[in-house]
């Protein structure tokens, strides 16, 4: 049995060895004779010397195959065929020459400069940026400039000057506060409060300089000029004035605090020529009672307001002042609305935004000598008997306005109240399960809509004579 | 207008504290509402970045941002302006992390 199984493994194999030759035979010779070593069987030694002749064989039969090709060419050679053709028969040994065509950079897309956008959008940021360094050290450096050319007039005049209403008073402050004692509300906006002075309870100067730390306004600055703005307002005690509104301002800005202050609004809507008054032509006067303007607009303050008129803006004195109308809902005043007495004045730094060395901030200084004159002759003067019953009748006036307005609005609010209580009282009853009940609410309900639809007749009472 | 040099005006017992201005009033000097609307269109290109994956999105959101800092005022809490600048910059860096194949000018297509 032995034997056999070792035949049978022999034959096994024999497929096998055969397959292998076949493959080494396969590696060793190029695939163009791949057909030749498939169709006779050899056994290992004979096979190998078949193998030799028949590459000799291969061998002779190529060589038989290039000089058919060389002879076929040179048919090929026809004189008249090819005109203008030198080159002799294709040597084939020579190798070709590529040149890489030049692909443009940003094809690519992996090398920095084609990045061109991204480059200049972060350029323009550091631009901005280093601008808004700039702007803001400028607008630091003009407030400072302001408030050293007027501490000596503000400290005569204010026991207190310059809080913000943390710290105590008479501390020195700067620690927290770099620009101390103006306080800085934003880039382009500080104020100043000083107290502590006869005819007023507190002075608030606004320093509105311009957006200079913003690139974007700073090109729009270049379309349309803006000057820097300074804004004094003095809050008065109730006796440090009376009853009285006027205002004196420029002819636009006139229009626009009409439009959008209440009091102006309402107390002295009608708008005259400064020219009537001795004030230069570019001044429009509002005045609700006219003897309170012309005695304290005397000639002292015409001849200052005429000389300075290139840097006055407007000046507002109002006893009924509330602010501007919220635009929001355009609600206009009700009475519960606090009123304060105020005196506006707002100035314009000359130069548009330009020039500011220190000439042209001291040249300001009148400005504020200006408001305290106005100030003290506020404190004296009195209305007359007539000047101050139409200052009352005319409050009253308003003041009947606004109840009535406000009236309609609390009936209204009352009116739903009752809406709503009614609605739960019927959702109650809906609810409830005894039927008693809900038939007498039902009755009482169809007496109410009965006597509500009769006709409301008077009865009168006449007593037997 | 020479202040003539009269009785002292100053009167220490007549000082007030002050107070400052609730911010919103209307004149108030807080009143400019430059940097809420710059914040919100920021907020806004900023989502468009990050979404649709425009890189000019995300560049006009970090210029928006930028701006309502310049306007912003000092009593503003500063986390709005931060979490405007965070959100547009990573606008910005995820539209380039998800294709960083640069911008291409709109005239060049």
């Amino acid at each position: 049995e032995d034997a056999e199984d070792n035949d049978v493994e022999d034959s096994d194999f024999a497929d096998f060895e055969e397959f292998d030759s076949e493959e080494s035979r396969e590696r060793r010779v190029p695939s163009a004779e791949k057909h030749h070593s498939k169709q006779g069987p050899a056994s290992d030694s004979k096979g190998k010397e078949n193998i030799n002749d028949e590459v000799q064989e291969e061998e002779g039969d190529e060589a038989s195959v290039e000089e058919e090709d060389e002879l076929e060419y040179s048919d090929f050679h026809d004189e008249e065929e090819f005109e203008g053709f030198e080159g002799g028969a294709p040597t084939g040994k020579s190798t070709p020459h590529l040149t890489i065509a030049k692909v443009p950079a940003s094809a690519i897309g992996s090398r920095w400069d084609s990045y061109i956008l991204e480059i200049m959008m972060v350029t323009g940021l550091v631009i901005y940026l280093t601008n808004f360094m700039m702007g803001r050290a400028k607008n630091a450096r003009l407030a400072q400039a302001w408030f050293q050319s007027h501490k000596s007039l503000l400290e005569e005049n204010f026991v207190l000057v310059g809080d913000d209403g943390k710290r105590e008073v008479g501390t020195s402050g700067g620690e927290e506060n770099p620009t101390y004692p103006l306080v800085k509300e934003s880039e382009h906006i500080y104020t100043l409060w000083c107290s502590g002075r006869q005819c007023c309870e507190g002075m608030l100067v606004l320093l509105k300089f311009l957006k200079r730390q913003d690139l974007v306004w700073c090109i729009s600055q270049l379309v349309r000029k803006q000057s820097d703005r300074l804004e004094i307002q003095f809050n008065l005690g109730q006796d440090d004035m009376d009853s009285f509104v006027w205002c004196i301002a420029q002819k636009k800005t006139a229009v626009r605090l009409v439009k959008e202050m209440y009091d102006l609004g309402t107390y002295c809507p009608e708008r005259r020529l400064g020219e009537k008054f001795g004030l230069s032509s570019s001044f429009i006067l509002m005045s609700e009672i006219p003897e309170a303007l012309t005695s304290i607009v005397d000639s002292k303050v015409t001849a200052t307001l005429n000389k300075l008129a290139h840097m006055v803006d407007y000046i507002h004195v109002s006893d009924q002042y509330s602010g501007p109308k919220n635009q929001g809902d355009g609600s206009s005043q009700t009475p519960s609305t606090e009123v304060k007495k105020v005196l506006i004045c707002g100035f314009i730094v000359p130069g548009e935004g330009q020039a500011h060395d220190l000439t042209v901030i001291d040249s300001m200084k009148p400005l504020l000598q200006l408001s305290f004159y106005l100030l003290d002759k506020l404190k004296r003067f009195r209305l007359s008997k007539e000047g101050k019953q139409k200052a009352e009748k005319n409050r009253a006036k308003v003041y009947e306005a606004q109840m009535r307005q406000t009236h309609a609005a609390r009936a209204e609010a009352a009116a739903q109240r009752r809406e709503e209580k009614r609605r739960q009282e019927k959702d109650r009853m809906l609810q409830e399960e005894d039927p008693e009940k809900q038939r007498r609410w039902e009755e009482k309900e169809l007496r109410r809509q009965i006597k509500k639809k009769q006709p409301k007749i008077k009865q009168l009472k006449v007593k037997s004579l | 207008m020479q202040q003539t040099g009269g009785p002292d005006p100053r009167r220490p017992e007549k000082i007030h504290r002050y107070k400052p201005i609730p911010v919103g009033t209307p004149g108030s000097p807080s009143d400019d509402a430059t940097p809420d609307y710059l914040n919100v269109l920021g907020m806004i290109f900023s989502m468009c970045g990050l979404m649709m994956r425009l890189k000019w999105c995300g560049w006009v959101a970090l210029y928006c941002s930028c701006i309502s800092f310049a306007h912003s005022r000092v009593n503003d809490d500063t986390k709005q302006i931060l979490s405007s600048f965070m959100l547009s910059v990573s606008a910005v860096i995820m539209s380039y992390l998800q294709n960083p194949q640069p911008m291409t000018p709109p005239w060049s297509t």
